[in-house]
């Protein structure tokens, strides 16, 4: 990888690190479902800044060039990251369930079943 | 005698509902019988409330549209909380005949079942209507899925008319599935080892407004259905 593309990659990192911060902080995302995004670029400007290490890692894994595996990758996290936010909204979904269940029940027990 | 209670799902039913209502009502009266009524009023858009309560119907409005699961797992949930023995699942559109509730409930009583259904299939002079070829068709195919991981031959699998006994009160307040509850939780509760009869039974077409499941959607319907059975069953059996 060009070091062009290396450095706006970095920068372009960082700045979502600290987008991520700022709607924490503002209390737009809660941290628990922030921390992936948060390890996942920062991890990603780590790798970035070390010296070839991308040029490396696509020749062990096989790829042709390492752009290909950087897509091939983010790709793969995006699907992962999609699938928990499915469970989490299964989760949510069930817990709206038991809520509109409860309070429509509390609601109506002023009626007698007779 | 048992406390049995008639959860009637409604979901813009205002032109069926009072009808509905009044033939459980009326059956009270000539029987002797003391079937409590329960309409769950599942975010109706049309009159199904101001009908309820104008004509002072048991009923609970559920502050947000939840689905059939969602709304029959409600009427199980107030079932349990006033201590019922037996809890009917009761269609609120006119398809389904009060008569046959007691022979619906007959096996409960004799504690030879835990759930006993409904059957329109169960023996070819009990019902005028059958459904369509292509609903038969579909119901057939999920009912061979049920024999394939549970052993057990279910006939009218999709079949909401339905009575279950306190055991399962319990457990269907606690688990109830929200999509495609019928043939789902029939395969759930036989893979936990409960005991499920099938009764004959005659049932109406549909006097006003559509079916929750329409033509487009059954292939869609049954390819989820099939799924939901299929991982259930293949999961282990714990009670």
């Amino acid at each position: 990888m060009n070091s062009k593309l290396m450095i706006i990659s970095f920068i372009f990192a960082l700045i979502v690190i600290f987008g991520i911060l700022y709607l924490i902080k503002k209390e737009k995302i809660n941290i628990k479902y922030a921390i992936i995004w948060l390890l996942l670029f920062g991890l990603c400007a780590i790798l970035l800044i070390i010296p070839n290490f991308l040029t490396i890692l696509t020749k062990l894994l096989g790829f042709e060039v390492s752009s290909n595996m950087v897509f091939a990758m983010i790709i793969a996290v995006l699907i992962i990251i999609s699938i928990s936010l499915t469970a989490i909204v299964s989760t949510q979904d069930r817990k709206i369930r038991k809520l509109i269940q409860e309070i429509s029940i509390i609601q109506g027990s002023n009626y007698d079943s007779k | 005698m048992e406390k049995v209670l008639i959860i009637i799902p409604a979901y813009n039913e205002e032109k069926n509902i009072k009808k509905t209502c009044d033939s459980i009502i009326e059956y009270n009266k000539k029987n002797k019988t003391n079937y409590e009524i329960m309409v769950i009023n599942d975010g109706s858009t049309d009159n199904t409330k101001e009908i309820l309560e104008k004509n002072k119907i048991p009923h609970i409005n559920l502050v947000n549209n939840l689905g059939i699961g969602g709304a029959v797992q409600t009427g199980y949930k107030f079932a349990l909380i006033n201590n019922c023995d037996i809890a009917v699942q009761f269609d609120g559109d006119g398809q389904h005949d009060v008569n046959y509730i007691k022979n619906i409930i007959q096996p409960i009583i004799k504690h030879k079942a835990d759930m006993v259904i409904g059957s329109r299939f169960i023996d070819d002079k009990s019902s005028d209507f059958k459904s369509t070829k292509t609903r038969r068709l579909g119901i057939n195919l999920i009912s061979f899925f049920i024999k394939m991981l549970t052993r057990e031959k279910i006939f009218d699998t999709t079949s909401g008319f339905r009575a279950i006994n306190k055991d399962l009160i319990k457990e269907f307040s606690k688990d109830y599935p929200v999509e495609y509850p019928e043939p789902v939780s029939t395969t759930k509760i036989l893979k936990k080892g409960f005991k499920i009869c099938e009764v004959a039974v005659s049932m109406n077409e549909r006097k006003h407004g559509v079916s929750s499941i329409n033509q487009w959607k059954n292939i869609y319907y049954m390819i989820n259905v099939i799924i939901s059975i299929i991982v259930i069953g293949i999961g282990g059996n714990k009670k």
